[in-house]
């Protein structure tokens, strides 16, 4: 009759469930290892096959579709590549796609901020917005650029949609989602909360552009209660401060 | 050189969404979309808030009260913000009209009870638990399940949520209530409704 009591067979116990988990951890480790050379290997396959069949690919519209959806199906972005364009375009020569969706993504990301900052969104917390979704790098190899952006707005432009890419001096640039002219008052108010500090109030206005103080009021007015790019904030002592979501960089 | 906004997590292990730390968010928005925006932020962080520390019940005075039960999302001492009472009035009877709260008691407008799990959601929680623990076809008081001596996903619900749950269990014959003299109970049954 075995005897599992004792001092003996407890510290057996635990000896044999310490072995156990580092078999476990190390059969892990080498399915991971086992999975990347894989992923690699099916990689360069693909690459292979892009190039070998990349007339194909490129003339035939039915084709591609099916190279399109065997890529989306195992999970292979095509858009995504190391470079621009990725391999995808690297190896064929097509820079539409790429551009197309980034202007999709564009689009995604205008919409889904627009209550918070009245369809204004800074540029780079834009670019910043669209590598998060896409998984690059903010900035550096393969990440998006200003350029990047502006070339998808404009592929838009045919559609209507009223986008546009606003500058607003010294170099900054920011994107517009909603079918309205900018005027340079707003502009101004951007640019000054855009400084850093995220918020303007009438005298900040009316000291940084010479403004009187009716005007000034007049366009914070506008920029809150008709444009919706500003937030009131009335707890702060020296009076009250418009806020503008728009210049701010959000943790998602 | 743009501000940045950040997410905290709070010493009750809550993580704060980063429009937390925009100090119009303390401002009721007059524009009608910014405030539509404002208000759904703010409900979600109530409901969400509530879940994460069991709480039930949300009172005017709640945003009032220095290092209240409800202090770590209604002020936000690094910006030096605070949720105003009439903002507060706001998203109560906001949340009441959205279905996201009830006025309890009724006919008043400075407590609601909070609805974080709908009351048919409730029920299934309550039925669940009382199948789970092996308490069909049983007798127990309200109290034994408010209190359990094991913490479970019913401990301190208020009694009338708990009413309400037990009254949608037992239009589909899972439940009954009993009423007694001590605060009443109730018998669960298994979903077929047989004994």
């Amino acid at each position: 009759m075995h005897r599992r009591g004792g001092l003996a067979a407890l510290e057996r116990q635990k000896q044999s469930s310490a072995s156990y988990s580092q078999l476990s951890s190390t059969i892990t480790a080498t399915q991971l290892a086992s999975f990347q050379t894989q992923l690699t290997q099916f990689r360069s396959a693909l690459i292979h096959f892009a190039n070998t069949h990349r007339k194909t690919i490129a003339s035939d519209p039915a084709f591609r579709s099916q190279f399109q959806q065997m890529c989306a199906n195992i999970g292979v972005d095509p858009l995504a590549g190391p470079k621009r364009g990725g391999w995808w375009a690297e190896s064929l020569g097509f820079v539409g796609d790429w551009t197309f969706e980034l202007g999709v993504q564009i689009v995604d990301i205008c919409v889904s901020t627009r209550e918070l900052n009245g369809g204004i969104i800074d540029m780079p917390e834009l670019i910043r917005l669209l590598s998060k979704l896409r998984g690059v790098p903010a900035n550096g190899a393969g990440g998006i650029t200003e350029e990047d952006v502006i070339r998808s707005i404009k592929i838009l432009e045919p559609l209507g949609s009223g986008y546009e890419v606003l500058d607003l001096g010294q170099g900054r640039k920011a994107v517009r989602s909603v079918v309205r002219e900018l005027d340079n008052d707003q502009a101004a108010v951007i640019g000054l909360a855009g400084d850093g500090s995220g918020f303007v109030t009438e005298s900040t206005l009316v000291s940084a552009y010479q403004w009187s103080r009716e005007r000034a009021r007049a366009v914070l007015e506008n920029c809150t209660m008709r444009d919706g790019i500003c937030w009131i904030d009335d707890q702060e002592e020296g009076g009250v401060r418009y806020w503008v979501p728009a210049t701010m960089q959000w943790d998602e | 050189m743009s501000k940045s906004l950040q997410k905290q997590t709070t010493a009750s292990g809550f993580i704060l969404p980063s429009i937390h730390a925009l100090p119009p968010f303390f401002t009721l928005q007059l524009h009608p979309p910014s405030q539509a925006s404002q208000t759904a932020h703010w409900t979600r962080l109530i409901l969400s808030y509530a879940r994460h520390r069991r709480l039930f019940t949300l009172r005017l005075e709640d945003a009032e009260v220095p290092g209240g039960e409800w202090d770590e999302i209604f002020h936000n001492s690094r910006i030096n913000r605070r949720l105003k009472p009439t903002h507060l009035a706001f998203l109560l009877s906001t949340m009441v009209e959205q279905g996201q709260a009830i006025w309890d008691p009724p006919k008043q407008n400075r407590v609601v009870l909070l609805h974080w799990r709908l009351p048919e959601e409730w029920a299934e929680v309550l039925h669940e638990w009382a199948t789970s623990t092996g308490q069909l076809n049983t007798i127990l008081t309200f109290y034994e399940i408010t209190d359990p001596p094991i913490d479970s996903a019913m401990s301190g619900i208020p009694t009338s949520l708990l009413r309400r749950a037990i009254s949608i269990l037992s239009k589909t014959g899972r439940a009954q209530i009993i009423e007694g003299a001590e605060g009443g109970g109730v018998r669960f049954f298994a979903p077929s409704g047989k004994p």
